[in-house]
């Protein structure tokens, strides 16, 4: 029998740290309908049709915990929604990405589910869950189903859309470091870091890669220059401008010689070890193609070297590999590089296959190459004879543990004269752990924005952390590119609240961002003048190269709709949980238990190094105190608030009041802020309609913040007051 | 008339601070004198009215065709708008020859405006024509072409201004500040610390306005579209007026603004798509275009731009009006003027059809007809400063977005009604930012004030106060130059500084050899000072690169010359006399810095009257403590190093510092005068650098002359109980100070090796033997292959010949070969001999006797 198809009711796609997890998910209402009552156990042949497609499958260990565990639970009947979960990260793994996090939860309407998948980046993610549901129901119906055509739809996917290997080296290295990052393109311009303390990189050039300094790298003749005054080894060369001037320069220069052409890169256009006039010719028309201007140059003895230059420092270095024919005497020598070249399963195409493969249309060079030594495509070489085809090949063979100090110092010299802060160096040299100047070697080419695959994934010898370089490069072993950030949450006065913390950050002497119901303000100016807690509002805050600090005010029904647009913050508050105060209807947060998950997000997300500030009256706010990552202060309108009594007897923070005073207490120790008598202050409450837990709640966020208790009662003063320094609010009205 | 041996002297040089052309003239005898060449200077002011007077080098001397090229040269060059002033003639001892010297700002044009003044002069000599406009125009395009850009030219200027050193890196825009690691770069108006990635970002407009609004900066909305209908789309969406152009175009190519219909949709949407294929529609902002130029954190200038327009008349067609407008002498064809002339191409009569007109319309008067939808100079457009009326709120938001986006060189393009009132206030934004944005509009704007927006971008590159510029001690003199340099250097590596030297033996960079050979030229200076790990240089300063390019600086903050004494190389390239030579050399002492230092030496008159040539202060230094010359300079409160009871003393008022001998091994505790000369230089070049003296002290300490440190200088090694020295002395003041450091070692028989360099004066070489034969109880005479130029056996007869009448010698020998003649002396010598060996091969000799010297140790 045929089941009818289960329906998608909607999918969001959760970019921010969620009720589910950190990381970015696609949460997707599935109505499996029908299939309610057939759970995968009822369904004959569904099992074997599935495990078939997605032998893979065997690696998910889902709630058991171990190998196996999800095929266990489909032997013993698990639903379609739950099933789906799992082949949309299948289907994520076999497209190359790596394996993520997956959840399928009932909702309180039967057969509808929440299916929600890690998802790194947002088509890729609809993409294989649409997949996935279709994958299901074919197995299901017993109905074909072309899985390879499908993956290769959902690579290209990947490929468009997803950061390409080099720039996801990175941006991996710098999670590692726990520097969290944004994509600012759907290309490869990624921001490590938030606030001012962002760095940008694009592939592998950094934000200190020096525009001018990577025109010189194009301009090979102006850097062999610059090079050479500096002592640094380079070939002997010059420009010419036609093919007669080309061949006068190699005489002039010495057989064998190399053209090139000055202004490309990646070894195009390049012809290498020309021996005689007609091949000199030829290359300088191969060149010119190219190039504006075609240099000719001294041919060096010995293999290519790429050295990765990073910082200060050269963190790898591959050695190419020549591809060569052997003769047979049967085949022609194109038969023959298919044969004995293109073969090999780690040629290919693309980026993705660590060699290229060799067409002779496609690599006038390798002609040139395999005709200066005497034959062409269709000769067919006798048995034993071996011809060279490509010489620039690829870099194979990681070298690095085998670099000469001395030709380390050099090659760092070379990136520092061009002036780049990474750079890809390519030398010419027998013998790379020996001295430069005790063998034939030269630099030959400095590159801006070098490709990082081939260190990352060598044939031979080890890889390369080339992105945790990078990522040290950019960010000293102190530094997290963090700036402080409170996220608040609640349903009283959370407004004013934000506003208060923003002010204290301000009067300490930064530059504040705010994202709150009523408006988007950077640096005490407003912006937007609308709700501002979505995501793309506070994202703003985080891309702003200015601002030093932020505040966010946010929702419950913003996490269920958004996620938070910051994946950590240093300090996380919740002021109540008012569960009636939200309408979360169509989040289908129904009961106390859920509506606590969505709540406790905001404290998941506090540092390790950071603070939770709670309200000690609310005992489901106080709950909250397990979920943090980092120190908790309480804050009570009462002293003698049973959970600060607890918490002081551990000797932690604690704000409250008592007979007139604000209090800041560590352990016994007490600290009498200011009394509320004061006029400016009871003027807050009185007039403004301050409450006095919110006031609590903004000296507790101070403190946390390290603001100085003076400064703290001076922002109260003046918070709010028509003076040229207050922030440009009406206190009274977001007060109510 | 024969004009030889062209040379650019590219820095500062034997005749001028500037840059010139010198070529060695000789004429014909009948052209040595103007006043005995019939017509001739009236023929030449004839085809060539601009050319100044004929003025005499030196007063009353007489004047021939070689003056009148020297003249034609320099005004050729400054009627074609090069700024250039001086020019000499002087004669060489050589008759009708003379050395023309001629000011250039280009080298190219400077080369060019000598083979037209060659022409003219000829010209004039045959009473022939000369197509002088031709001429003019051929060095004013060239100068045009390879003379810095008008943006590029302002902040070399003001790094000028600032005493900041530049260097063209290429025939381009891209320019090198500072020496060594203080080097900073700029290409056009953008400076080395702009990152790529900002640029790019720049030149993808999309996400500059993605960036600039979250910055909350205000930017028109729009959005990138797939063709017409969708263009269409976007539009309503947007609401109207729109404006539609290339998604990263430049220079205003493919732009229609103010588009109010569906057909002006189509209509512009085609037109973008011929420049590029990604097309943006956006909301068009009313108003006027503003260039707001941010460098660094500030807004350093503003300027509103227009496009070109003429008003109608009734009279005049278009075309007319437009020629009206050109005729404007404001306008030129360039950049070097404030506007530049309306192009009145295709493109200005497509924009004319879109009002409704063509070339010959007449239109009404007092409509105003617009040629072109840019404002750029280049077209025809004018530039009003507006600098001082930018609202405060208006300055931030272009400053946030060039921060934004990551330019530290920023030009940003606001529209608006009116840079009074806050962009937010009339719906202004900002439309584009640019990277290396032009200057000329700033700099030189149609209507308004000039801003020195090249010194803001120098400021950017230089904090007050800063110049770029990193200690330069250059050494010259006749004696001592090698290891006073390499002292120099020893001191200031000792200071923890990263020192790249020059000399005769290579280059160097913090202890490392970078290049090998005779450097001691302008090239090899240039080469550290293009370093960037140097943070200090000294430069051995030779002759033959002072006359043959210049010096490779423009001036140094030390300058020490070691000695003149008998001179050396005299003869050569016109340097006659000792008294020629001390004006060459104190070349380097004229270029000292004007807050620098000249170490002079007392002793030599010739070199201590370079004081008064010298812009900056003096320290003398003299072994007698009690030389007239120190004696005045030391009462006058100034800085003289002497030395005293054993000690070398650094004396300047009441401040004194005394250095016991015993604790620099150089001078063997004070026997060496010639080394005790060295080191006293050394140490007043470190102290005029700032070095503290605890520092110079230890320096001086550590610093040992053996082969490895300064090879063929005073290498002494011990040889089966004997004394060998290895020296590359080759002039009578060596061979002096040798003697007189050999006397003062104890010895029961002294030897010594010699030869004599071929390009020597022969009373030079004589002289040589002639001082030894005093000393040396035996002397062996050799010879090798390379003879500089002498027939065999010419210089071993004047070798020997300076021995005849000697008061010493008892023995003299002669071998073909430096080893043998090594050998045979080292192999003579017993316990207690000393022999002075005059190695010529420096390194293959030193390796020579080391290995011998091994042997027997071994």
């Amino acid at each position: 029998m045929s089941h009818p198809d289960i329906q998608i009711l909607r999918i969001r796609y959760l970019r921010g740290p969620n009720i589910w997890t950190y990381r970015s998910v696609i949460e997707a209402w599935v109505d499996i309908g029908v299939l309610e009552d057939f759970p995968s156990n009822l369904i004959p042949g569904f099992y074997d049709r599935l495990t078939t497609w997605l032998p893979g499958l065997i690696e998910h260990r889902c709630g058991i915990g171990e190998r196996g565990g999800f095929l266990m639970r489909l032997k013993d009947g698990t639903w379609a929604g739950h099933v789906m979960e799992h082949v949309a990260l299948e289907l994520q793994t076999l497209s190359g990405l790596e394996t993520g996090f997956g959840k399928a939860r009932e909702t309180t309407t039967r057969g509808v589910y929440k299916v929600i998948i890690y998802a790194v980046q947002e088509k890729v993610g609809e993409q294989s869950l649409l997949l996935a549901k279709e994958l299901v129901m074919a197995a299901i119906n017993d109905t074909p189903f072309d899985l390879q055509a499908h993956l290769n739809d959902l690579k290209d996917t990947v490929d468009e859309y997803c950061l390409g290997p080099s720039t996801g080296c990175i941006v991996e290295a710098a999670n590692d470091r726990k520097i969290p990052s944004i994509r600012l393109t759907e290309g490869n311009l990624v921001q490590l870091g938030y606030g001012d303390k962002q760095r940008r990189i694009w592939t592998a050039e950094t934000d200190r890669t020096s525009a001018i300094s990577e025109n010189i790298s194009s301009d090979k003749d102006l850097t062999k220059q610059l090079l050479k005054q500096c002592g640094i080894p380079v070939p002997q060369g010059q420009v010419v401008n036609n093919a007669d001037d080309a061949w006068r320069a190699s005489q002039e220069i010495g057989l064998p010689v190399v053209v090139k052409p000055s202004d490309s890169n990646r070894g195009r256009g390049v012809s290498l070890s020309l021996k005689n006039e007609a091949n000199i010719r030829a290359a300088f028309e191969i060149a010119s193609r190219y190039g504006t201007e075609v240099l000719v140059e001294r041919y060096v003895q010995g293999d290519e070297h790429r050295l990765l230059v990073v910082g200060d420092k050269v963190v790898a270095a591959a050695k190419g590999e020549t591809a060569y024919i052997q003769g047979d005497g049967k085949h022609t020598v194109e038969e023959l590089i298919e044969l004995q070249i293109n073969s090999d399963p780690r040629r290919g195409p693309t980026e993705d296959f660590p060699l290229n493969s060799v067409r002779l249309k496609d690599h006038p060079q390798a002609v040139l190459q395999i005709e200066s030594q005497g034959f062409n495509a269709k000769s067919v070489p006798e048995q034993g004879v071996s011809i060279i085809v490509q010489r620039n090949g690829n870099m194979n063979n990681d070298v690095t543990d085998l670099v000469h100090p001395e030709v380390a110092a050099t090659i760092c010299l070379a990136a520092r004269v061009v002036g780049l802060d990474i750079a890809g160096i390519d030398l010419v040299a027998q013998d790379i752990s020996k001295p430069l100047n005790e063998q034939d070697a030269a630099i030959v080419e400095v590159n801006a924005g070098p490709g990082l695959l081939m260190h990352l994934k060598p044939l031979h010898g080890q890889a390369r952390p080339v992105g945790r370089a990078i990522i040290d490069h950019l960010f000293t072993n102190n530094e997290n590119g963090r700036i402080p950030i409170v996220g608040i949450l609640g349903s009283v006065q959370t407004t004013l609240l934000s506003h208060l913390v923003a002010w204290f950050l301000h009067l300490s002497g930064k530059r504040v961002g705010l994202a709150c119901d009523e408006g988007l303000y950077m640096d005490q100016r407003k912006v937007v003048s609308t709700d501002a807690r979505d995501f793309s509002m506070g994202e703003r805050l985080l891309i702003n190269r200015t601002l030093q600090a932020a505040v966010f005010q946010t929702s419950p029904w913003h996490i269920c709709q958004d996620g938070l647009p910051y994946d950590r913050c240093l300090v996380g508050v919740v002021t109540d949980m008012k569960r009636e105060a939200w309408d979360l209807s169509d989040h289908d947060i129904s009961s106390d238990e859920k509506f606590k998950s969505v709540m406790r997000t905001q404290i998941d997300l506090v540092l390790t190094n950071g603070v939770s500030v709670l309200n000690a009256e609310d005992p489901f706010v106080v709950d909250l105190a397990q979920y943090s990552d980092g120190d908790v202060i309480f804050y009570s309108t009462d002293p003698d608030n049973d959970v600060m009594k607890t918490h002081r007897a551990e000797g932690r923070r604690n704000v409250y009041y008592r007979d007139g005073h604000v209090v800041l207490a560590r352990g016994g120790q007490e600290t009498l802020l200011f009394h509320l008598d004061f006029p400016p202050i009871a003027m807050r409450i009185k007039q403004d309609g301050f409450n006095l837990s919110t006031l609590l709640a903004g000296v507790a966020c101070g403190w946390a913040l390290d603001i100085a208790p003076l400064l703290i009662r001076a922002g109260l003063k003046n918070f709010g007051q028509k003076n040229s320094i207050s922030p440009p609010i009406d206190i009274r009205t977001i007060a109510s | 008339m024969n004009v030889s041996r062209i040379r650019a002297l590219r820095g500062p040089n034997l005749w001028t601070r500037h840059t010139a052309i010198e070529a060695l003239v000789k004429c014909d005898e009948h052209q040595d004198d103007l006043g005995l060449i019939p017509h001739f200077e009236q023929r030449l002011r004839n085809l060539f009215p601009g050319m100044g007077a004929l003025r005499p080098t030196e007063r009353g001397a007489k004047m021939g065709v070689p003056h009148a090229l020297e003249i034609a040269t320099l005004h050729l060059q400054s009627v074609a708008g090069c700024p250039v002033t001086f020019s000499r003639t002087t004669p060489t001892p050589e008759d009708l020859v003379y050395q023309v010297v001629v000011e250039y700002t280009e080298e190219e044009v400077g080369v060019m405006a000598l083979e037209f003044a060659q022409k003219l002069c000829a010209c004039a000599l045959n009473d022939q024509p000369f197509d002088l406009d031709t001429a003019i125009k051929s060095l004013r395009d060239l100068d045009e072409d390879i003379r810095l850009g008008p943006s590029t030219g302002s902040i070399v200027d003001a790094a000028l201004n600032r005493g900041i050193p530049y260097r063209r890196l290429t025939q381009g825009s891209l320019v090198q500040f500072g020496w060594g690691s203080k080097q900073k770069r700029i290409q056009a108006a953008e400076i080395d610390a702009t990152s790529a990635i900002a640029e790019s970002i720049a030149q993808d407009k999309e996400l500059t306005k993605k960036l600039l609004f979250a910055a909350g900066v205000p930017v028109p909305h729009g959005r990138p579209v797939e063709d017409e209908e969708d263009a269409w789309v976007a539009a309503q969406d947007i609401g109207f007026p729109v404006v539609i152009k290339p998604q990263d175009g430049n220079q205003g190519k493919g732009v229609t603004v103010n588009i109010n219909t569906k057909e002006e949709v189509f209509a512009a949407f085609q037109n973008a798509k011929r420049f590029k294929d990604y097309i943006m529609v956006e909301r068009y902002l009313p108003g006027n275009d503003y260039r707001l130029l941010v460098v660094g954190d500030k807004l350093v200038a503003a300027a509103r731009r227009e496009p070109p327009f003429v008003t109608g008349d009734g009279i005049h067609t278009v075309k007319a009006l437009v020629d009206q407008v050109n005729a404007d002498p404001k306008r030129g064809d360039g950049h070097a003027t404030s506007l530049t002339k309306i192009s009145f191409d295709e493109v200005a009569i497509a924009r004319l059809k879109e009002q409704g007109l063509h070339a010959d319309s007449m239109p009404a008067k007092g409509v105003r007809v617009i040629l072109r939808n840019n404002a750029n100079l280049s077209t025809g457009g004018s530039a009003t400063d507006v600098t001082d009326d930018v609202h405060p709120e208006v300055a931030s938001r272009a400053i946030e977005a060039a921060q934004m986006v990551g330019l530290d060189v920023c030009g940003v393009d606001v529209v608006c009604e009116t840079v009074l009132r806050p962009l937010e206030e009339q719906q202004g934004g900002v439309v584009e930012v640019n990277a290396a944005p032009g200057l000329r509009m700033h700099l030189n704007p149609s209507y308004g004030k000039g801003r020195d927006v090249g010194e803001a971008i120098v400021s950017r590159l230089y904090p007050a106060g800063e110049d770029g510029r990193i200690p330069v001690i250059a050494v010259t003199g006749t004696n001592g130059k090698t290891t006073t340099v390499r002292l120099c250097a020893h001191l200031l590596r000792a200071q923890g500084l990263r020192v790249g030297m020059t000399n005769t033996d290579g280059v160097y960079v913090n202890g490392r050899q970078i290049d090998d050979g005779d450097c001691s030229g302008p090239r090899s200076a240039r080469n550290v000072l293009m370093h960037p790990d140097v943070d200090a240089a000294v430069f051995e300063t030779a002759r033959g690169g002072m006359l043959r390019e210049g010096l490779g600086f423009d001036r140094c903050q030390v300058a020490v010359v070691t000695n003149i004494g008998m001179g050396d190389h005299l003869g050569l390239n016109y340097i006659t006399t000792v008294e020629d030579l001390a004006v060459l050399k104190r070349m380097i002492v004229q270029n000292v810095s004007p807050t620098g230092m000249a170490v002079l030496n007392a002793a030599d008159p010739y070199v201590a009257a370079m004081a008064s040539t010298c812009p900056g202060q003096v320290t003398y230094f003299a072994l007698d403590a009690h030389h007239p010359v120190i004696a005045t300079h030391r009462a006058q409160g100034k800085r003289v190093v002497f030395v005293e009871d054993d000690q070398i003393v650094a004396m300047q008022s009441s401040m004194q510092v005394r250095i016991p001998m015993v604790d620099i091994p150089l001078t063997r505790r004070g026997i060496l005068n010639f080394q005790i000369e060295n080191a006293m230089a050394s140490i007043a070049a470190a102290w005029a650098v700032g070095i503290p003296w605890e520092i110079i002290c230890k320096g001086l300490s550590s610093f040992v002359s053996d082969p490895t440190a300064v090879p063929g200088r005073f290498n002494v090694f011990d040889y089966k109980g004997s004394t060998v020295i290895a020296d590359y002395g080759h002039n009578p003041d060596a061979i002096k100070a040798l003697v007189q450091a050999v006397t003062n070692l104890p010895a029961k028989r002294r030897s010594v090796v010699i030869s004599g360099a071929g390009d020597r004066r022969d009373e030079d070489i004589k002289e040589q033997t002639r001082i030894i034969g005093n000393v040396f109880d035996e002397v062996i005479l050799y010879q090798d292959a390379c003879q500089r130029g002498r027939v065999d056996g010419e210089v071993l007869a004047l070798l020997r010949e300076g021995l005849q009448g000697a008061s010493k010698t008892e023995k003299v020998q002669e071998i073909y070969g430096e080893f043998l003649a090594i050998d045979q002396a080292m192999n003579n010598l017993k316990p207690g001999d000393l022999c002075l060996i005059l190695i010529d091969q420096v390194e293959q000799a030193l390796s020579h006797i080391m290995k011998k010297v091994n042997e027997t140790a071994a």
